[in-house]
């Protein structure tokens, strides 16, 4: 399940961070998820090309304090649109389960 | 430990060296910076907790495999349209130089040749009409996060147009060729009779790297599945 929404996931933490690399956009996910998704941590990676081949993220390698080369994922115009579209769809499926669910009614929103 | 990990990880993802060598950077970089943040003082048990954490390294290659095969399609998909406006231009070039230097066919041969030309034109706009549709087909499909039947059978119609567009130009190219043999033949070769031979050469070295192109696509499919299938193996 956590799977289908790890664009999603990942480009909320981009949004969140700002520009960062891939261990940087993990310990955002671990962090402002107290630590409830328990994926791979390599798993991340491939969204993160997946979603620059898409063009929601951009990237560019700099030097790291370490010396080590680093690449830096930034969201785009694209990307934070995108984004933007998927919390609004999230939030209305999240709503309708928890109406379902919790018992409480959705509120409507015009189709 | 970490180099060995890397290592292997790179050995996986050898069917695109860039690829291998993106992702090696940018994975090592991970890993060191796990290890730098792990409190244990037993570095050699930090490293291994980074390469748990980080996952198997034929798993990830997998992702980066799939990712690389959309790349490798859209790639084979531009390919196709340019490989397409470039056997265009150098046959226009070769009809240009006939009529600059007023080179006929012989009145033997005027039927035959009518009839290729038919042949040559159908073939032609069968491969361009395929050719972009089979763009405008694999641009228009999501980058796919795993190689499910969904994608796959994506991939197969992808193949399928290419190829049909590839058998459409190279009919257009031997039609070609057959025109240039008959425009050639029981005429006295003028000075530049080299510019349609070249611009032959170049019609068959377009249509052959359409055809290296959709080949590429269709190994490094069979290479993902494999990989894909050896990781449900483990």
């Amino acid at each position: 399940m956590l799977k289908g929404h790890l664009d999603m996931i990942v480009l909320a933490a981009l949004s969140a961070a700002g520009p960062a690399h891939g261990y940087a956009v993990i310990e955002e996910i671990k962090q402002r998820s107290g630590g409830a998704f328990d994926l791979p941590e390599g798993t991340i990676y491939p969204a993160l090309h997946r979603l620059e081949q898409a063009g929601l993220l951009k990237s560019n390698w700099t030097t790291a304090d370490s010396g080590r080369r680093r690449r830096v994922y930034a969201l785009t115009r694209t990307g934070n649109r995108a984004l933007i579209e998927r919390r609004a769809v999230w939030k209305q499926f999240s709503a309708a389960i928890g109406g379902l669910i919790g018992g409480a009614r959705p509120r409507e929103t015009p189709a | 430990m970490i180099a060995d990990y890397l290592d292997r990880l790179s050995h996986q993802l050898s069917f695109d060296r860039s690829l291998a060598q993106d992702v090696r950077q940018e994975v090592e970089d991970h890993l060191w910076e796990a290890v730098a943040a792990d409190p244990a003082a037993d570095k050699l048990a930090a490293q291994q907790r980074a390469i748990a954490n980080f996952g198997d390294a034929r798993a990830i290659a997998a992702q980066f495999a799939v990712i690389s095969l959309a790349r490798c399609s859209r790639r084979a998909g531009v390919a196709a349209v340019l490989v397409i406006a470039a056997v265009f231009i150098a046959m226009k070039a070769r009809i240009a130089w006939y009529a600059a230097t007023q080179w006929a066919i012989s009145d033997g041969l005027r039927a035959v040749s009518a009839l290729v030309v038919r042949i040559d034109r159908y073939a032609f706009w069968l491969s361009v009409i395929v050719g972009f549709g089979s763009l405008a087909y694999i641009i228009s499909r999501k980058i796919p996060a795993a190689f499910d039947p969904e994608y796959n059978s994506q991939l197969r119609r992808f193949l399928f147009l290419c190829r049909a567009s590839a058998a459409a130009l190279v009919v257009s190219v031997i039609s070609d060729g057959v025109l240039t043999i008959i425009q050639l033949a029981g005429t006295e070769l003028p000075v530049g009779f080299w510019v349609p031979m070249a611009s032959m050469a170049i019609e068959i070295a377009c249509a052959g790297v359409l055809v290296f192109h959709i080949r590429g696509v269709a190994l490094r499919a069979a290479s993902t599945a494999a990989l894909l299938n050896s990781c449900v193996g483990h």
